[in-house]
């Protein structure tokens, strides 16, 4: 595999991230994820993976997005999500979340920068894995800057995905796409999906009861 | 039966008691009735066969490993044992005075459950072999007497439980920190083996005479030392048995009894007076005694005054404690069950005095010695017993405290003793002197705040009873304190072990 | 699927997975056919703490047992020692008794059949997961058990479906999931610098260093938030106040504890000599005692201080990182076995409290402190229950948080290390605060009285059974901290 098809890829997906986190429509915003989630599995496949491939597209692209969408609600069906998130953002919380984020990508910046040099992970392989490592860590600042700075619970989720997407990238680029990268990364997948869905179950239910489409106490329900 | 198969049977006498009690429902009144004499009575046969298996040298010992280096151990010896029959006798007599006085009202079940667990904490703490032992009755005694304090669930009782949990709760913190550390220093320390502290090299010693303030500080809440009584006046608001029992016996004993145990068998008496700290004792113990005295004379209300008057007899114990000199040890012993009898005489008379005739103040007792002659003679055998009058028992306590003092070079002590017994006349003469002396309703002259007749007697049978015992108990022990087994003999006895090796 | 051992496997293996695979098909049969009464769900269960009971045995005798799974070119370790083996009994005797109460408290609640039957194959899930933690030896299979854990703990908190638990759980999904990825972050670094997964090979292959250090902080980030550890507990009270009692019982009592068994686990074997780092854990667990029993003194309702004082009690699990860093032998063996008692004893009185406290408010209708006054006549035997485990929270004698508290002081004071002293003397008069405030609230005589709903027997019964263990585990510590004192630390 040549670098630069590497290049491409790793871009691509960081592209796709981004417009998947960025975007207050949803519905698109959900479109982008399932992109993003197959070009994963592209990314998979590549490395070797093909199982983890499959997976990725059925659990991380099919199955996820039927759940994304199922919690946006068709627009026909009883209590849909409004597809555009409105909300405003308060300020209370946000720096202790932004502290968190960066120490968490500051940390996995400096190992990443690390492990290579003192593992016995191979040079020309190395190479090769570079671009992943630094689209995962792109990825992964991306869906932290969203989890700590959205309060829509749909784009939380999202943001939850796209960051599980970026440490799976950082876990082959670190280690290689050797068996026990593929069992992590697939109980991770599982995991991703099974709380995916919960959440949008979840958010469904939420909205169905008082309407509310973040976690953040209103005035209404503060204790 | 055998030793350790004894003391279990003791200890679990009560405990079984108070689960079956709590067990049972709260109407089952006669059933409750029996099984509360029957334990008590049944342990204190089972403590009085240890007594005289004690005497003719029997061991009672049971012990089993909790931590590594540290076990649980139940020992009975001397000391423990004399503390384990004042406490059984007077939880005899004053389960029979509850269970008259509680005639009737709610939350009996509760009441007596917790009475049984606080008498076995009791027990466990005058049979307790070892520090860890000791720490662990001491604070159970703090939990089972709480819901006793607080037992009217008035606003005025709550509180006065929140200041005794306040007090007891950081004096247990402090015990078990300073107790830690001793087993630190130390390991496992048993009650019997005196040396182990003595063996520390000098430059332990600072540390060993700041543990024994923190340990004397923790023991000393209970024990009601000045400044640490705050709890003893405000749990007043409990019912009289339960005033009886933490004033007499389970609370303020315990924590004189850990006072002795530490200097005696913790520190070890020779170690104490080496270390200095025997004289800070005794001027602890004067202070209070004096303060108790002072401000039981300010006291308008009959059960307060009483509260002050056991601040300061407490603080005898300790005073005995303090001075170096198997003299001052027999007073300190033998004032540990004589203030023990006398005290709750007087509880069990002012109770009396509530219940039949609603007088609760000083004043108002004009003339009672005409309407409830038996309750106020033994009220009478009591306050002068305090004084220290021959031929109440008191009266020794004082004598061998006043020998000891001269015996330790501290004469100055004998100050102390006689002010406190002029303050003991000047705030119980006058009681005595309304009681018989002065015209009351039944002279026609004013009437009774709230007169009941309980029962054909004076009052209530289940309460005098109890009241005219601990008096004849209070006169007997100073009467016949020559025969074996009274109180001063086997005080006599623990110090001849204490002081000839 | 999976193919065996290299080796055939021994009888004690056989009987270790099938007492952790039990319960998921239990479960399962129970979502088919829910148990209506207590009896057959004790006796259903009662086999496997049996057979945990004669695993530590063998243990004790032969030593711990390990082995190893291969599953599609991965292998998978596990290991029995004594540690593992006490904590997989407690398991299942809290799972057990919890089962046994919820069977009560579907019918004392009048909770439809149908909603209720899926906490049957939950627990199952859970119980499996607790297990698998108990006895995994490698990163994976850790992973995966402590995700299955974190889902069906959801899952649990959900049931009750009401708009708060339903936000209470929404948050603690999201929480649980950030948190399942720092800790993959944290596999992902160590598995980039050794190649290991498996405990053992990691202990010997990863040096001390950045790269270790970083991969420790996020595991340890991940791990201190599922644990619910001061500052990232935030999640934890809405859920256990708005749960249904046996779930919240549970998870008090285990869920959080898995974390920190995990945490410890690694610790111990990446950066035992961490000092610095460990001391920073240890002010955490300080903060937390402080700050959850100042919340627990002043939460209006009942439940919600039995949540805080969680709070407050995890803090003195975190003591031990300090105790353990770099001091003596004689210090770390006392710390290790107080954090185990401590963890013990928490975890049995922190059941029976929220079943006490779940009674009581169950019974009485009301959920506030200050509605309480009357309970003392009405409903003593709850009120018992709560008392009697609210002595092993205190920490007085004689129960498991008592010897604990002596063992943790003992240990604080022979290492030198005195803030911890007065955190422990601090934390008990707080909690001593806490719980007396309730009871202060419940012997209030002057009430108006109010319907009293009769609860099953067994209910009360359960909770109390609980409290007690937790009571005599104080005096009784001797056997299992003789197994984990034989053991030594890993």
């Amino acid at each position: 595999m040549s670098l630069s098809g590497e290049l491409l890829a790793a871009g691509l997906l960081v592209v796709l991230a981004a417009s998947c986190l960025l975007d207050r429509y949803l519905p698109r915003a959900c479109l982008a994820f399932i992109a993003f989630a197959l070009l994963m599995a592209l990314a998979w496949w590549r490395l070797g993976a093909p199982w983890l491939a499959l997976a990725e597209a059925v659990m991380g692209a099919l199955l996820t997005g039927m759940a994304l969408f199922h919690g946006l609600g068709r627009p026909g069906s009883r209590s849909p999500l409004p597809p555009r998130d409105h909300e405003g953002r308060p300020r209370h919380q946000a720096p202790v979340r932004w502290l968190a984020a960066l120490i968490w990508l500051a940390l996995a910046g400096m190992a990443v920068w690390g492990v290579p040099g003192s593992g016995e992970v191979a040079a020309s392989a190395e190479v090769a894995r570079r671009p992943l490592l630094v689209a995962g860590l792109a990825i992964m600042a991306l869906g932290l800057w969203a989890f700590a700075h959205h309060h829509h619970l749909l784009r939380r989720l999202l943001a939850f995905n796209v960051l599980g997407s970026g440490v799976f990238l950082l876990l082959a680029g670190l280690a290689g796409p050797v068996v026990e990268v593929q069992g992590l990364i697939l109980v991770g997948l599982m995991v991703a999906l099974v709380g995916s869905v919960l959440g949008a179950a979840l958010l469904r239910r939420l909205h169905a009861l008082d309407g509310r489409v973040t976690l953040e106490t209103g005035p209404e329900t503060t204790p | 039966m055998s030793g350790a198969l004894l003391l279990l049977a003791t200890l679990g006498t009560s405990l079984v008691a108070a689960v079956v009690i709590f067990l049972l429902p709260e109407r089952a009144f006669r059933a409750r009735t029996g099984i509360n004499l029957g334990a008590a009575l049944v342990k204190l046969s089972l403590v009085a066969w240890m007594v005289w298996g004690l005497s003719h040298g029997r061991e009672y010992v049971i012990e089993f490993p909790v931590l590594e280096g540290l076990a649980f151990v139940l020992r009975a010896d001397d000391l423990g044992i004399m503390f384990a029959g004042l406490s059984s006798l007077l939880w005899l007599l004053t389960t029979i005075y509850a269970i008259g006085y509680l005639e009737d009202s709610p939350n009996r079940k509760r009441f007596f459950g917790f009475f049984g667990l606080c008498v076995a904490s009791t027990l466990g703490i005058s049979l307790a072999g070892n520090l860890f032992t000791f720490l662990v009755f001491y604070e159970l005694l703090t939990l089972s007497t709480y819901p006793l304090v607080v037992h009217r669930g008035t606003s005025k009782a709550l509180a006065a439980g929140k200041v005794y949990l306040r007090f007891t709760l950081t004096a247990g913190m402090g015990l078990m920190v300073g107790m830690v550390i001793l087993h630190v220093l130390a390991g496992d320390i048993r009650f019997g083996e005196r040396e182990i502290l003595a063996e520390l090299g000098p430059e332990r010693r600072p540390l060993l005479v700041g543990l024994f303030w923190v340990l004397i500080a923790g023991f000393g809440v209970k024990a009601a030392l000045v400044p640490l009584h705050g709890w003893l006046p405000r749990a007043m608001v409990a019912p009289a048995p339960v005033s009886a029992l933490l004033h007499a016996v389970a609370v303020v004993k315990a924590g004189a009894f850990g006072i002795v145990r530490l200097v005696y068998d913790v520190y070890g008496i020779e170690l104490s007076a080496e270390l200095g700290l025997l004289y800070g004792l005794v001027v602890v113990a004067s202070v209070t005694i004096l303060f108790g005295s002072l401000r039981a004379l300010a006291q308008q209300e009959l059960k307060p005054r009483l509260a002050y008057s056991t601040v300061s007899q407490v603080s005898y114990i300790v005073l005995g404690i303090g001075l170096f000199g198997p003299l001052g040890t027999i007073a300190a012993l033998s004032h540990l069950l004589h203030q023990g009898l006398m005290k709750i005489t007087l509880f069990f008379c002012a109770g009396n005095y509530a219940e039949e005739l609603g007088i609760h103040r000083i004043d108002e007792l004009d003339g009672a010695g005409r309407r409830m002659p038996l309750t106020s003679l033994a009220f009478t055998v009591g306050a002068l017993g305090m004084i220290g009058l021959p031929p109440v028992v008191g009266f020794l306590s004082k004598w061998y405290l006043g020998t000891g003092a001269i015996q330790a070079g501290m004469p100055w002590v004998i100050i102390v003793l006689v002010a406190s017994s002029l303050l003991n006349a000047a705030y119980f003469l006058p009681v005595l002197g309304r009681l018989w002396f002065r015209p009351g309703p039944d002279h026609g002259v004013g009437a009774w705040p709230e007169e009941r007749r309980l029962g054909r007697l004076e009052t209530h049978g289940w309460l005098l009873v109890p009241a005219v015992a601990t008096a004849l108990f209070s006169l007997m022990a100073g009467m016949l304190a020559g025969m074996p087994f009274s109180p001063l003999e086997w005080a006599t006895r623990v110090v001849n072990a204490e002081y000839l090796p | 699927m999976s193919a065996p051992l290299d080796a055939p496997p021994s009888v004690e293996a056989v009987v270790l997975w099938l007492a952790l695979l039990a319960p998921p098909l239990l479960g399962l049969a129970a979502w088919r056919l829910p148990p209506r009464r207590m009896l057959p769900v004790l006796l259903v269960g009662t086999p496997l703490p049996l057979a945990t009971l004669w695993l530590l045995h063998r243990v004790s005798v032969g030593g711990g047992l390990e082995g190893a799974w291969s599953l599609a070119g991965l292998r998978l370790h596990w290991h029995l020692d004594g540690l593992a083996g006490l904590l997989l009994l407690l398991t299942q005797l809290l799972l057990l008794a919890s089962a046994a109460y919820a069977v009560g408290h579907r019918r004392a609640a009048a909770v439809p059949e149908r909603t209720f039957a899926l906490f049957w194959p939950l627990l199952g899930g859970l119980a499996a997961a607790l297990g698998l933690i108990w006895v995994a030896a490698d990163l994976l299979t850790l992973y995966a058990a402590l995700e299955l854990m974190g889902l069906t703990a959801v899952g649990m908190m959900l049931l009750p479906g009401t708009g708060e638990a339903l936000l209470a759980g929404m948050r603690y999904l999201l929480y649980a999931l950030v948190g399942s990825l720092a800790w993959l972050l944290g596999v992902a670094l160590l598995l980039g610098a050794t190649g290991r997964l498996d405990l053992a090979g990691l202990a010997a292959a990863s040096e001390p260093g950045a790269v270790t250090g970083i991969a420790m902080a996020l595991l340890a980030a991940g791990l201190l938030l599922k644990a619910a550890i001061f500052p990232l507990h935030g999640w934890l009270v809405p859920v256990h106040a708005s749960a249904w009692t046996p779930v919240s019982a549970l998870h008090g009592a285990l869920v959080v504890k898995a974390s920190f068994f995990i945490l410890m686990q690694l610790w111990q074997r990446l950066v035992p000599e961490a000092v610095a780092a460990a001391w920073l854990l240890g002010l955490l667990g300080s903060l937390a005692v402080l700050w959850g029993g100042l919340q627990a003194c002043r939460a209006s309702a009942l439940k919600q201080v039995v949540a805080w004082s969680t709070v407050g009690q995890l803090g003195y699990l975190m003591l031990a990182f300090p105790l353990l860093a770099g001091t003596s032998a004689a210090v770390a063996t006392l710390a290790w076995q107080a954090t185990w008692l401590q963890l013990a004893g928490h975890a049995l009185a922190k059941a029976a409290m929220f079943m006490a406290a779940g009674n009581l408010v169950l019974a009485d209708g009301v959920s506030r402190l200050t509605d309480l006054a009357g309970a003392c006549r009405q409903l003593p035997l709850a009120l018992m229950t709560f008392g009697i485990a609210a002595v092993t929270l205190m920490g007085l004698p004689p129960s498991a948080g008592f010897t604990a508290k002596w063992l943790l002081l003992q240990a604080a004071i022979l290492a030198g290390q005195w803030p911890w002293v007065v955190v422990l003397v601090v934390g008990t008069l707080l909690t001593a605060t806490y719980v007396f405030r309730v009871f202060r609230c419940a012997f209030v005589e002057a009430s108006p009285r109010h319907e009293v709903r009769p609860l099953p027997a067994g209910m009360d019964l359960v909770a109390l059974l609980l409290a007690l263990a937790a009571l005599g585990l104080g005096l009784g510590a001797e056997w299992p901290l003789a197994l984990l004192r034989e053991e030594g630390m890993p």
